[in-house]
């Protein structure tokens, strides 16, 4: 408990020796904190692919593409206050998520985890919008801000809001940051074609989406529905809370070390509670019987991209845990090596009350290869332990009280490669309209994970000065 | 009183987070030994490159949002923290 006690005493002060050392500085020139207005337009079109889909279980295709736009307005509204708004929309394609409802392929009678299904899930779009303010302080060592932020999609609506302080002093050498945000966040859950359809129709499989259709056993014999062995899921009930709020609290601290190097530190300290699994996503229990619909020759085949027509039955959604706790400690050590060369570096450990632990380590060097142009090389590093609760496909058991299949939570590591180039104009010459082009910026990341899914991202970025 | 069980929730849980407290008071140590050294501001022309800006850069705020998607680990970088999307 003492060393507890510790941080938020070296913390306060720390904050005594600013409050003294801000009251001595003279206030001789008070620059405008933001000149004019910016704008930023951001596009990406991100493409992954990979076989070990969440929804079905942990096997099938994970391809998945996703168009992002994002616009930045930043207006300054006196010398100390910038109002910045947000806004950003993200549309996606995904043959996992089709498979929410895989039977309904066109031109056959069932689909299978494998290929893409023609579903409503199949695409969705997410849009957020942000709007946040800040103040800063006549010397210029006192930062605020608050903001507040909405996000929707089709089976998700998020609202939130969250504020910060920033205090710098020792000449503006050292920096401490204080945030908390809140998300209120609900689902609108979807569920699984066949979880759904069986609780809507009373549990009888003579009626409703089951009424007509074949159900077969691990052997591709057709079950009589009336019989004593027949498929049922293990839970009759599915979300029963729909509420998932995240509470964050912040604490940064940097520091300039000398003329050409300074560090940061950053530590998130994250509550989430509510219904922190997916309910789109299936898990198959390996102590349970097997059933399938579809044809009963590819039953050998299930596990492999040779399937192209049976669909086994889910056991049941994922189940987590309703709270979950996260403590990301982050550092960054930049440092300017010359005219031409300057490293960014990054790390971050994380651990959870999941069981899970993560390492993150991630170098830039951007070179400046003229006044103008800027190449952008990186490399990052990611490694994590899986969740208590994490099997894969078949390897659940139906005693547990939570499972998952799903391998964002499984035990992997993950290698990044990019390569960016920046444009930048200080004289802003080129202009469309009233918008002043400041710089332009193409990246390339390619992502491997050695669970095998692999997914490129293009980002192009914009920044304008309005006139 | 809710905030006051959420204080507690997290005082509770950092006690059992011996590893990260050790990492912590190191680079607290660090810093503030280092942090006796102030550099003026006319010799901040190198510090204050764009590039040597101590966050993570506009372009990489897609590649951060897929990260939160498809790794367990979020946070203490600028970006998503686990609120705002279904996302881990």
């Amino acid at each position: 408990m003492k060393k507890i006690l510790i941080i938020p005493f070296l913390f306060l002060t720390t904050l005594l020796v600013a409050q003294s050392q801000s009251q001595d500085s003279t206030k001789t020139y008070k620059k405008r904190v933001l000149d004019k207005i910016e704008v930023d337009f951001l596009s990406s079109f991100y493409s992954q692919d990979g076989n070990n889909a969440a929804v079905t279980g942990g096997i099938g295709t994970e391809e998945l593409t996703d168009l992002a736009t994002d616009i930045v307005v930043s207006i300054p509204l006196n010398d100390d206050d910038v109002l910045t708004i947000n806004a950003e929309v993200s549309a996606y394609t995904s043959a996992s998520s089709s498979n929410l409802d895989p039977f309904d392929v066109s031109g056959a009678s069932f689909g299978s985890p494998w290929i893409e299904s023609t579903g409503d899930s199949q695409k969705d779009t997410w849009f957020n919008g942000n709007v946040s303010y800040s103040h800063s302080s006549d010397d210029r060592n006192k930062i605020w801000s608050a903001n507040l932020n909405f996000a929707n999609e089709y089976d998700y609506t998020s609202i939130g809001f969250g504020g910060s302080h920033t205090w710098l002093f020792n000449e503006k050498n050292t920096e401490i940051g204080v945030s908390g945000n809140v998300y209120l966040d609900t689902w609108s859950p979807r569920y699984p074609t066949e979880l759904d359809s069986y609780l809507e129709a009373d549990q009888d499989l003579n009626s409703g989406f089951f009424s007509g259709v074949d159900i077969l056993d691990e052997n591709g014999d057709i079950i009589d529905k009336d019989g004593t062995t027949v498929w049922s899921p293990l839970n009759t009930t599915l979300i029963d809370d729909k509420s998932r709020n995240t509470y964050s609290f912040s604490l940064s601290f940097s520091q300039i070390l000398n003329k050409n190097a300074q560090v940061s530190f950053f530590l998130d300290i994250i509550q989430q509670d509510g219904w922190l699994a997916s309910p789109l996503q299936r898990v198959y229990f390996g102590d349970r019987a097997n059933y399938y619909i579809g044809n009963p020759e590819s039953i050998s085949n299930y596990t492999t991209s040779n399937n192209r027509d049976v669909f086994q039955l889910a056991d049941d959604i994922e189940r987590l845990p309703d709270s979950r706790f996260k403590t990301p400690l982050g550092m960054r050590f930049n440092y300017y090596i010359n005219e031409t060369f300057v490293a960014r570096t990054y790390y971050r450990f994380y651990t959870d009350d999941w069981g899970i632990t993560s390492h993150t380590a991630k170098i830039e060097i951007p070179i400046k290869i003229s006044d103008k142009f800027t190449l952008y090389p990186s490399y990052r590093y990611y490694t994590q332990t899986a969740a208590d609760y994490f099997a894969p496909f078949e390897e659940n058991v139906s005693t547990q009280e939570f499972y998952t299949s799903d391998y964002d939570l499984s035990d992997f590591d993950a290698n990044q490669y990019g390569f960016g180039i920046k444009y930048t104009d200080i004289f802003t010459k080129l202009h469309i309209w009233k918008l002043n082009l400041k710089s332009a910026e193409l990246k390339y990341t390619h992502y491997d994970r050695s669970t095998g899914l692999a997914s490129d991202i293009i980002s192009l970025g914009f920044n304008y000065i309005f006139e | 009183m809710k905030m006051v069980v959420f204080i507690n929730l997290i005082i509770y849980k950092l006690k059992k987070i011996k590893q990260m407290k050790k990492i912590f008071y190191v680079v607290i140590a660090a810093v503030f030994l280092t942090s006796c050294v102030a550099v003026k501001e006319y010799e901040k022309v190198n510090i204050n490159d764009p590039d040597m800006v101590l966050s993570s850069r506009k372009s990489n705020k897609f590649e951060t949002a897929f990260q939160a998607y498809r790794e367990s680990a979020a946070g203490a970088n600028g970006g998503k923290t686990g609120g705002g999307c279904g996302c881990n």
